[in-house]
């Protein structure tokens, strides 16, 4: 869908020509995620997914907003080059819908989230206006900060029809171990050698046993490690690493069944606090319930719970316990009849002038924040 | 509270010259409360106002005219608080750059923006200006390193933008407010991340007996996958001007260009790496390329390219700083377009610069006094800032908009892009009165179209 066309539907519904507001989709496989938005007409920019312009010498690369992960991923991998955010979720999942809620995933322990990683953006905000936010250099500071405004606003300010978006180079060497977790005493101690470690790895993902098991790692608690950089780098690196547990090496495919592992339906929600704090967040929700998944980035102090609903475990005691532990939590996906009983976050007096500016009929994904939306 | 014209004079110019603006009144708050309870006071008298730091910008972004009262930050200069367990500190808004990397050196710590002016510019500045600096290269600019803002609005409310201690929901209002140029409020107390120090540094020069072979060894090193801690360019007559000053480096003065390169990180490997580095400046035609043997010399070479604004400064009676990024392909065009331009207006441009993210400084030695000479100048500035937008490029890559940049700002964003950046203004200041006039053009500022 052209962004003039985009434009044309927005203002149908500003105009009032149309009733219904607007459901921006694109792949579909993360339509789960977010606030239900009720009452809306599906836009969708499925099939927009041009590339349209890659230097491999400038490491950017604009497209369109219905171009998958998956695509870019193919057409910079033939230069060593990769657009590096991994979000949870299937490979299919569109760039638009990336930066639109701003995910990502294990990889944001090196490289940041789309915030980071968005160079410009070209939008369509909720008044029926073509925005150009940004550029397709890697330095810009001209004008006020659109691209960051609109990254992870949910197409509640505008809707994302283009996006130029900053490569790096893969590192010459790219290896994955996993190491068996510590008892859970003596887990501070191991999180705070691990971060002292003198090199960044490409990503540290707590897992614990029960996703250890479904991503055939064995039977116990793990750190998914990701090391890159050229041969003697990674070399030294994995050294440093055998001084912290026995390191058996892991397929790079790890991290795409980690991506993918969470089944339809499943209830997600993140929890963090700072990283000195990992340990308690670890030992509180690693193991809410028999057979629910956990995992956790070292870096960045995020738990990322998933629970399989069943008959035996339902929803709401895990629920209730994740929002009455301290910390940061926010919740990807839920069960519709759930998001009533957790508050809105984004509801302060700055952001409902924000929203009221770019989209004052409310057309764009109402409700997908809440209140504010 | 400085009142008289000859006490404000100071607060009339920042880093740019050709501008010159006095403000009503200037006032110096000492603690926080006091900056709430200015900020407040002036809410209350509808009066305008511009935040300043210690007036090292390079756009007249920090200065005030008319009714307009400047609020000195500078001496808000206090590190709160260090963490070195989760890597944070809490800053006052005029803390100095370079004093938090040394307060944070105890811990192995450092704070990775690093601009030109580190030693005297401050954090509050820097999230107005979303800094950059060689550095930012690897380590990305301001907005990759601030994880919090406690903020005071032009109204006189107190919030908190980003979160300290764990993720943030909703609309990045961190993000959009770093780089806002002092439009979207003051910044009361500063949360940044630190960056371990490296295990392992080596800085490289490389010389060239042209800027294109300099270009080409930029281009050719970033397309090999290699992303070193900086990548600067300094062309002849910056290398003339370095060389002929207290700050002589040590480049070879008959060069035409010259690359400083730094590469850091554990050091197995490293040397691998600058081998590589090492044979893609010769394969580009490289004379020499050197490796600096110890801190002192690293120290030496680095002190050229942080020193050379002021070798230049020697030369000329004013210098204009001209910030620009290009795509960095087109790096080698774009250069010789710069030469063309300087040869047309007669004016001697130096190139001192972050080639390895393509953000240009051509600068300018002039006459400010000289009306015939200053028109040129302008002209070039004007044409140089053409070349770079037609190459794919931006106006700017860190030194913002600030009243210098306004007339170029319709160059890259059309009139809607424009209305909707001071949307986004009027949501954090809907009276206008932080930094009036500054950062978008008044007359793009229509009423936003709303429904």
């Amino acid at each position: 869908m052209s962004t003039a066309v985009v434009q044309e539907r927005v203002r149908e519904c500003v105009n009032d020509v149309v009733a219904a507001p607007l459901r921006i989709t694109a792949g579909g496989s993360w339509l789960d995620a977010g606030r239900p938005v009720r009452d809306a007409e599906p836009i969708s920019l499925a099939g927009d997914d041009a590339i349209v312009e890659y230097v491999p010498g400038d490491l950017t690369l604009t497209a369109r907003a219905g171009a998958s992960l998956a695509e870019i991923a193919r057409v910079t991998s033939a230069h060593g080059q990769w657009l590096a955010l991994d979000p949870f979720g299937a490979a299919a999942g569109t760039l638009g819908a990336t930066i639109a809620t701003g995910s990502a995933g294990p990889l944001a322990h090196a490289f940041g989230t789309p915030r980071d990683n968005v160079l410009g953006i070209e939008a369509v905000t909720g008044t029926g206006d073509v925005v150009r936010a940004g550029g397709r250099v890697v330095k810009n500071v001209a004008g006020f900060d659109l691209t960051r405004l609109f990254t992870g606003a949910w197409g509640t300010l505008a809707v994302i029809t283009e996006a130029t978006v900053r490569l790096r180079a893969r590192p010459e060497r790219d290896e994955t171990i996993a190491l068996a977790l510590p008892s859970s005493d003596a887990m501070e101690a191991w999180l705070a050698k691990l971060r002292a470690l003198p090199f960044s790895a490409l990503a540290l993902e707590l897992l614990n046993s029960s996703l250890s098991r479904a991503l055939g790692l064995g039977e116990r608690a793990m750190l998914l490690a990701r090391l890159g950089g050229n041969a003697s780098s990674v070399r030294a690196q994995l050294e440093a690493m055998r001084a912290l547990g026995d390191a058996t090496p892991a397929p790079e495919s790890t991290w795409r069944a980690l991506a993918e592992i969470e089944p339809a339906g499943a209830a997600v929600a993140r929890m963090s606090a700072p990283p000195s704090r990992l340990h308690a967040l670890w030992a509180r929700l690693a193991h809410l319930d028999a057979g629910s998944y956990a995992h956790a980035s070292v870096g960045r102090g995020i738990v990322r719970c998933i629970h399989r609903a069943s008959a035996s475990t339902p929803v709401s005691p895990w629920l209730a316990h994740i929002t009455h532990s301290e910390g940061t939590h926010i919740f990807e996906r839920l069960p519709e009849s759930a998001w009533g009983t957790v508050p809105a976050r984004t509801n302060d007096p700055l952001s409902r002038a924000v929203r009221a500016a770019f989209d004052p009929r409310r057309v764009l994904n109402p409700g997908i924040l809440g209140d504010i939306s | 509270m400085l009142a008289r014209p000859s006490e404000l004079a100071t607060y009339s110019s920042d880093g740019l010259p050709g501008y010159r603006l006095r403000p009503r009144l200037a006032v110096f708050p000492t603690t926080k409360q006091q900056l709430i309870d200015v900020v407040r006071l002036l809410a209350r008298e509808q009066t305008p106002f511009v935040a300043r730091g210690a007036g090292t910008g390079l756009s007249a972004g920090a200065l005030a005219s008319g009714e307009a009262v400047v609020v000195g930050l500078n001496r808000l200069n206090k590190i709160i608080s260090i963490d070195p367990v989760n890597r944070l500190a809490v800053v006052e808004p005029g803390a100095v750059n370079v004093t938090l990397t040394r307060a944070a050196g105890a811990h192995g710590l450092h704070y990775a923006p690093d601009p030109s002016s580190q030693t005297a510019c401050t954090i509050g500045g820097n999230v107005a200006e979303n800094s950059g600096g060689p550095h930012c290269l690897k380590y990305g600019v301001t907005l990759n390193h601030v994880i919090a803002l406690e903020v005071i609005l032009a109204s006189g409310e107190i919030i908190t933008l980003g979160n300290a201690s764990g993720e943030v929901d909703g609309y990045d209002l961190l993000g959009a407010f770093i780089g806002s140029e002092g439009c979207f409020g003051v910044a009361l107390e500063v949360t940044v991340k630190l960056t371990p120090n490296p295990q392992g540094v080596r800085t490289m020069l490389a010389d060239f007996m042209s800027i294109d072979a300099g270009a080409r060894a930029t281009s050719a090193i970033i397309a090999a996958g290699i992303l070193p801690a900086a990548l600067e360019m300094m062309d002849g007559p910056t290398i003339r001007a370095v060389e002929a000053s207290i700050y002589a480096a040590g480049y070879p003065a008959d060069a035409d260009a010259v690359l400083l390169i730094e590469l850091d990180g554990l050091d197995a490997g490293l040397d691998a790496d600058v081998h590589l580095v090492e044979q893609h400046c010769l394969a580009a035609g490289a004379r020499t390329v050197r490796i600096a043997a110890n801190e002192e010399e690293r120290a030496r070479l680095w002190q050229g390219r942080k020193k050379a604004f002021g070798a230049m400064g020697r030369i000329a009676p004013d210098l204009v700083v001209q910030d620009a990024v290009i795509p960095r392909t087109k790096l080698p065009d774009v250069l010789r377009e710069i030469a063309t331009i300087a040869a047309r207006w007669q004016i001697q441009v130096c190139n001192v610069f972050h080639a390895g993210d393509g953000n240009l400084h051509p600068n300018i030695g002039y006459d400010s006094r000289n009306a015939d000479e200053s028109r040129r100048v302008g002209m070039a500035m004007r044409d140089i800032m053409n070349a770079c937008v037609n190459a794919g490029g931006t106006i700017t890559g860190e030194h913002g908009i600030g009243l210098d940049k306004l007339e170029y700002m319709p160059l890259i964003f059309s009139p809607e892009s424009l209305a909707a950046q001071c949307a986004l203004r009027d949501a954090f200041d809907p009276e206008r009165r932080a930094n009036p006039g500054k950062v978008v053009p008044v007359h793009s500022c229509r009423e936003w179209r709303g429904a």
